[in-house]
């Protein structure tokens, strides 16, 4: 192995020219070469690409305004309906309140007023009732009267007769209790 | 003997190519400059497929170049340089592209040759960045205070500066593009021969004797390696530009 490194070492060295230096012809072209790049690079193939990124550049920082502004616009709408539901809401159970409240207030107004219809009502019954009983008792008097005077003087004309005065009694009474 | 069938080329047969046009003359084309302008061709293809395509969702090609072109601009030129580096965006962009096309041919089957394992390739995109930052500093600093900024550090005491003005000159103007230029070439070459070292180790087995497949371990490296050496294609290319793209900035800057 090491006389084949050797060989290769010794081709190497007996070589035409030495594989550090450049050759003439190769600085020549390789200058050229870069040379021309730069050239039609700056001049004519990186402007397009440079344009088309920048464009990019723009169009999407524009996008991403135009995405953030709208996100703005729905978040204010979103805010604004949850006001308009939260109002809403709020007014519905308002409603409701004063629907109660008018509610138990015409009950009470009602129950008060049918109590009071029913006070007036047997105030006024106890009223007819006192009037018919005295009407009544005052009737029952006059009728009395006549006809303990109507009794008396049946007694009178048969005071002979015990007997049939008892049964004249009777007679009475069952007339009065019918 | 066991392992007399290998048969290691000698270097200069996997680096120095016969000239294929205008052989003779400077302009000599081989295989490194085929592969340059190959790097060239196939950059501004990419960008002019991508830049006409234009979707608004990248996808492919187009995703790859820009992806890329992405990564240059933010991690690179924005990071290093700041927002006043911005012009440099397609100078960086354009070395960026060039060295790693030019370093991932070494993995390419049947070209399998990194332009940059030549000194011909980083050499002088080194210079041009070494040219590229003293010119920026003489043009934006003024030349007397670009080289007093660049050569004195501030708040060292006068004696000292008899030592580190040479450090300073040796660092800043001779180190920096020897190094960028050696880095890049290093790798490549190292990867260049690492490669063709397992390849060859592979082939002499399977060709020496179908027995010796139950040694698998050159060819999983010869496989491992050349992942690795995707990335390190990538790896070079980004330093080498990000190194560039600090050069650039500090002496765009006052560097101290």
């Amino acid at each position: 192995m090491s006389t084949v490194l050797f060989a290769a070492a010794a081709a190497s060295s007996s070589g035409s020219s030495n594989p550090i230096l450049p050759a003439t012809g190769e600085i020549i072209w390789s200058v050229l070469s870069f040379g021309l790049l730069l050239v039609l690079l700056g001049k004519w193939a990186y402007p397009p690409v440079k344009k088309m990124m920048a464009d990019r550049a723009d169009k999407i920082r524009g996008d991403l305004d135009a995405a953030e502004l709208a996100k703005a616009e729905a978040q204010r709408t979103l805010e604004e309906y949850r006001e308009q539901l939260a109002q809403a809401r709020r007014d519905a159970t308002h409603i409701l309140d004063e629907a109660r409240q008018t509610a138990e207030a015409l009950r009470v107004d009602l129950l008060a007023k049918a109590e009071e219809d029913a006070a007036t009502i047997r105030v006024r019954n106890e009223e007819a009732l006192r009037i018919e009983r005295q009407r009544v008792i005052a009737e029952l008097r006059a009728e009395v009267g006549s006809l303990a005077l109507e009794l008396a003087e049946k007694i009178i004309d048969a005071e002979v007769d015990r007997a049939a005065s008892q049964a004249l009694i009777d007679s009475f009474i069952s007339e009065i209790g019918s | 003997m066991l392992f007399a069938a290998i048969n290691f080329p000698p270097i200069s047969d996997v680096l120095n190519w016969r000239s294929i046009l205008f052989g003779g003359t400077p302009f000599a084309l081989n295989k490194v400059g085929l592969i340059t302008l190959a790097a060239t061709v196939i950059t501004l293809l990419l960008f002019f497929y991508a830049g006409h395509q234009g979707k608004l969702v990248p996808r492919g090609v187009q995703n790859f170049v820009e992806s890329i072109v992405d990564f240059i601009h933010n991690s690179i030129v924005v990071d290093v340089m700041g927002p006043e580096g911005l012009p440099w965006a397609p100078y960086l962009i354009g070395l960026f592209f060039f060295i790693f096309i030019c370093n991932v041919f070494e993995v390419i089957p049947f070209i399998q040759m990194p332009a940059t394992a030549r000194m011909s390739v980083p050499a002088p995109l080194a210079l041009m960045v070494w040219v590229t930052f003293i010119a920026v500093g003489i043009k934006s600093q003024g030349f007397g205070h670009y080289f007093k900024n660049a050569i004195i550090p501030p708040g060292v005491p006068g004696p000292l500066l008899v030592l580190l003005v040479p450090l300073e000159i040796l660092s800043n103007f001779i180190v920096r593009p020897f190094a960028l230029a050696v880095r890049l070439f290093g790798n490549l070459l190292a990867g260049h021969l690492l490669l063709l070292t397992f390849a060859v180790l592979s082939e002499a087995m399977f060709v020496k004797s179908i027995g010796l497949v139950v040694l698998p371990l050159p060819f999983a490296m010869l496989t491992a390696l050349t992942g690795y050496e995707i990335f390190v294609s990538a790896l070079q290319a980004f330093i080498f530009t990000i190194l560039s793209a600090l050069y650039i900035s500090e002496a765009m800057k006052a560097a101290h």
